[in-house]
């Protein structure tokens, strides 16, 4: 049986930044990725990613507009600790390498960003992720680290004394699949976008890592806090950065109107992301919007400017809206983006499972809280890769390989053989998905309220039991998705029951969780993140609440959040 | 715009006995507007007609370089290509990329793409060369390059590649052409000399191809242009193709026209030429042997100044920026 020291799961940012440390550990550290890793969703983060590298910034400040950001409920060591080392990582990822835009000067430039006191996001163009991405790719394939590409993961194994055990996993290529022990496992493996229909996510964002550690015994933090985009497009949900309105974009209603001034008179457009889309939805709502769209107008930025530095963003609109920025506003909608929510973690990235560790998307440290910034993400992703990657590969390094229970790998390929055996009758796993992601979007969405989401929460059970009636229609060893997509959508399933649960039980409003029936923020009762469990006996999830890590810092304490 | 039904004829294919596929063409119908893309539609179909359908898809914003497959005998992105584009008589014929061995369907084998990337070295390396600092200009060469998604849509459509295997490919050669424009890698000259190798820079014909289908606006060829304009200023000219290139270079600033009769001895040498006597000999009985003693032609004074301009203040053709000094 194969193992490794460190095992890391997902080959996005912290993934990758992750394996970097544990090669500098000097540990046997690999990488299992479902997709070659420059295929990961880092990729599509566009706009930037924040960091106090201008002397007249602090990162003290930066801090506190991240904890204000978050509606008071991250927890101040994590974001402490993200905003300290967010220079040096920059200065890291330069070194290595990542083409930032420079001011005329040579400095990396830097735009304003929603929600932020100071122009604070350094980027490059409108694709600073996918730069990001494959300059840590670039290192990677320099440090000879072992990646098991186009590998699905398809059960996290803890021993009989809870510590994990690793991991048993799928080649896609030719549909072996393996058991893979480890000391430690760290489950870098994003966000859940697909939970919902209309995403800025890709299709394999289906949260498999918050999904497995769920199952395996850990919690799930916060997951009823899910990001809306303020501009998704309106057709495909495809993602227009925050840096168009950065740059100076405006968001008009169908009237004409540049409606922010009404929600956020002091930072208008700039406002943070769940004040933005509230206000969006609020104009849809009222009659004036167009096809369930308002508009991102970013005529008056000029032709130069658009093609300068938003280059990727009108080819997009062009292609995917047909309409050309230069000339016309792009129609966008609040889309589902992010995931505050995720496994629970010490600010080390360490969850309360032995030897398991999780970050970036995937984990929730946490320093978005009920909402994060604009230009936070990416900074998460490499600050937390890099400081779980090092502390768990000093836990690999004392800890010892665990017993792995010898009936794990049976138990997933009788599943596999099971789920192709079906006859081909039922859905498919298409249909479920489909429904389950729109009911979803209808009733989990940028406002909530207890009918709905009640309405919702019913539904789980029986969506459970007709996956176990879904079929496949392919039942071939090599590259098969039809599989793949069936093993997802019970994640998606365990994740979206979390999310409504956790929607449901939070009878405030905070962030991006908007209750209509409960529409203020609740501090007393509910400054707390919410837990969720999986309830193997109920076969459901089980919710418990945990209270905010706080560091004494006085301007930290909760106040009236306006923009 | 309004909907109407398109027939999807797309190549299964499945692996047979080692090393084999056995390929057919499926037909599927589905009824969309023009300009629905590519990928939403097999989606569709995967979804709804036939789950067994198989391809790779991810991002559907074409930045993950996921699903490049041949639609109506190019190779695109599924996820920006719209149907009504490629359509003909209502009909879109779908295949794998090409020069790459097939897994299934619509997936290719990905490792000997990404294998000749890795020949590149593709990351910075420590060295002699590294610049101190970074300059606001220092990216303008490579901004085009590094938009580069690795989607290998150039490498399916490399005529090189299809009758040379080993030829490193449009993809790598762009990645190396980063690294040797970037004031932070250590080792430009090194880079230069070991991308002038067979099967390197020099291998490239030209033909554009890579050019024409990068759906990202990379421009591989002209990375590649430069890269060998770069290894000659480092007097890596050993290669035919090379020897070729500064031949014409050499008769242009001379006389403004080619010396077709001493272009193959100064490309090939002595005894590469005299292998080619049979052809001097076919070309010679049908009067097509130039004379050794080409005039020069009317106004190549001028055309000097402009040489001798553009040595002084090289102009970068895609960018048309001043050449960033690569060291």
């Amino acid at each position: 049986m194969k193992s490794h020291d460190l095992i890391i799961v997902g080959a996005g940012l912290s993934g990758m930044r992750a394996a970097l440390e544990g090669v500098k550990a000097g540990i046997d550290v690999a990488v299992v990725t479902k997709v070659h890793p420059l295929r990961s969703h880092s990729c599509a983060a566009q706009g930037g990613i924040n960091a106090a590298i201008n002397p007249n910034d602090d990162w003290r400040v930066h801090a506190y507009d991240t904890v204000k950001g978050s509606d008071f409920i991250g927890d101040e060591d994590a974001i402490d600790l993200m905003c300290q080392e967010a220079p040096i990582i920059i200065h890291e990822m330069d070194q290595m390498g990542t083409p930032f835009s420079r001011n005329d000067n040579g400095d990396i430039a830097q735009r304003p960003f929603g929600g932020a006191s100071f122009d604070r996001t350094c980027y490059a163009a409108d694709r600073t992720g996918q730069v990001l991405l494959h300059t840590l790719w670039e290192r990677l394939v320099h440090s000879g680290t072992h990646v098991y590409e186009e590998c699905h993961v398809f059960k996290l194994v803890l021993a009989a004394d809870g510590h994990v055990a690793g991991l048993v996993i799928y080649d896609i290529k030719t549909g072996e699949l393996t058991t893979l022990r480890g000391k430690a496992v760290l489950l870098a493996t994003g966000g859940y976008g697909r939970v919902f229909l209309s995403s800025t996510n890709a299709t394999t964002n289906t949260g498999d890592g918050m999904a497995y550690a769920l199952r395996a015994g850990a919690p799930l933090a916060d997951m009823e806090f899910v990001q809306f985009h303020p501009t998704g497009l309106r057709t495909s949900g495809i993602l227009v950065t925050e840096g168009a309105r950065g740059e100076g974009g405006y968001l008009i209603n169908a009237d004409g109107e540049r409606f922010m001034g009404r929600y956020a008179p002091k930072k208008w457009e700039l406002a943070s992301r769940d004040v933005v889309s509230r206000a969006e939805q609020t104009e849809i709502l009222e009659g004036r919007g167009k096809d369930g769209a308002i508009f991102l107008d970013l005529r008056h930025l000029g032709r130069d400017k658009i093609i300068d530095r938003l280059p990727q963003i009108r080819i997009l609109a062009m292609d995917l809206e047909g309409v050309d920025p230069i000339d016309e506003p792009i129609p966008v909608r609040p889309t589902v983006h992010y995931s505050m929510g995720g496994i629970r973690t010490d600010k080390y990235g360490a969850a309360p499972v032995p030897g398991l560790f999780a970050a970036g998307e995937a984990a929730c440290v946490s320093v978005h809280g009920a909402n994060r910034l604009g230009g936070n993400s990416l900074l998460d992703t490499i600050v937390f890769g890099k400081i779980t990657g090092a502390h768990a590969s000093k836990y690999a390094k004392t800890a010892k390989l665990h017993d792995f229970p010898a009936d794990a790998l049976g138990e997933v390929q009788e599943r596999v053989r099971e789920l192709k055996a079906r006859p081909d009758r039922g859905v498919r796993p298409a249909a479920l998905h489909h429904e389950m992601a729109e009911s979803m979007n209808a009733w989990c969405g940028v406002y909530r309220e207890v009918n709905g989401i009640t309405t919702l929460a019913d539904k789980f059970a029986g969506w459970r039991k007709e996956y176990e009636r879904i079929h496949l229609d392919d039942k071939s060893p090599i590259f098969n998705v039809d599989l793949l997509r069936a093993i997802e959508l019970r994640n998606l399933l365990d994740l979206g029951e979390c999310i409504v649960k956790g929607a449901l039980a939070r009878t405030e409003s905070r962030g991006a969780h908007f209750r209509i029936d409960y529409p203020n923020r609740d501090d007393a009762n509910w400054r707390f993140h919410t837990l969720a469990f999986w309830d193997e006996g109920g076969q459901t999830i089980r919710l418990d609440r945990e209270a905010v890590r706080t560091v004494g810092n006085p301007e930290y304490a909760p106040q009236v959040r306006t923009y | 715009m309004s909907a109407q039904v398109y027939i999807f004829r797309i190549q299964r294919n499945m692996p047979g006995q080692v090393g084999t596929v056995q390929s057919h063409w499926q037909e599927y119908s589905v009824e969309a507007e023009p300009n629905t893309t590519i990928l939403t539609l097999l989606e569709v179909i995967k979804g709804q007609q036939d789950g067994s359908l198989t391809f790779r898809q991810s991002c559907r914003s074409a930045i993950c370089g996921s699903c490049a497959i041949s639609i109506s005998g190019r190779t695109r992105l599924a996820c920006k290509t719209h149907v009504g584009a490629v359509a003909r008589d209502g009909v879109v014929e779908i295949a794998p990329q090409k020069n790459q061995p097939i897994l299934r369907d619509l997936a290719i084998d990905i490792r000997p793409f990404f294998a000749r990337v890795h020949g590149i070295k593709p990351y910075l390396q420590e060295g002699p060369e590294k610049a101190g600092k970074v300059t606001s200009t220092a990216y303008d060469q490579v901004n085009h390059v590094t938009q580069c998604i690795m989607c290998a849509c150039c490498y399916s459509e490399c005529t090189m590649a299809e009758v040379n295997p080993d030829y490193i490919g449009p993809a790598a050669l762009a990645k190396a052409f980063r690294f040797v424009s970037d004031p932070r890698e250590g080792k430009k000259t090194e880079r230069l000399r070991e991308l002038s190798e067979p099967n390197g820079i020099w291998s490239c014909t030209r033909c554009t191809m890579c050019v024409d289908v990068c759906p990202k606006e990379v421009a591989p060829m002209e990375a590649i242009v430069k890269l060998r304009t770069r290894g000659l200023d480092k007097g890596y000219g050993d290669s035919a193709a090379a020897k070729h290139a500064l031949a014409f270079h050499e008769d242009i600033v001379k006389s403004g026209q080619l010396n077709e009769f001493t272009l193959m001895m100064r490309t090939l040498g002595i005894f590469g030429s005299m292998k080619e006597t049979a052809m001097a000999l076919h070309l010679a009985k049908k009067g097509k042997i130039p004379s050794p003693f080409p005039h020069s032609i009317q106004g190549v004074e001028e055309l000097r100044k402009i040489y001798a301009s553009l040595e002084r203040t090289p102009v970068d053709v895609e960018t048309k920026a001043k050449q960033a000094v690569p060291e």
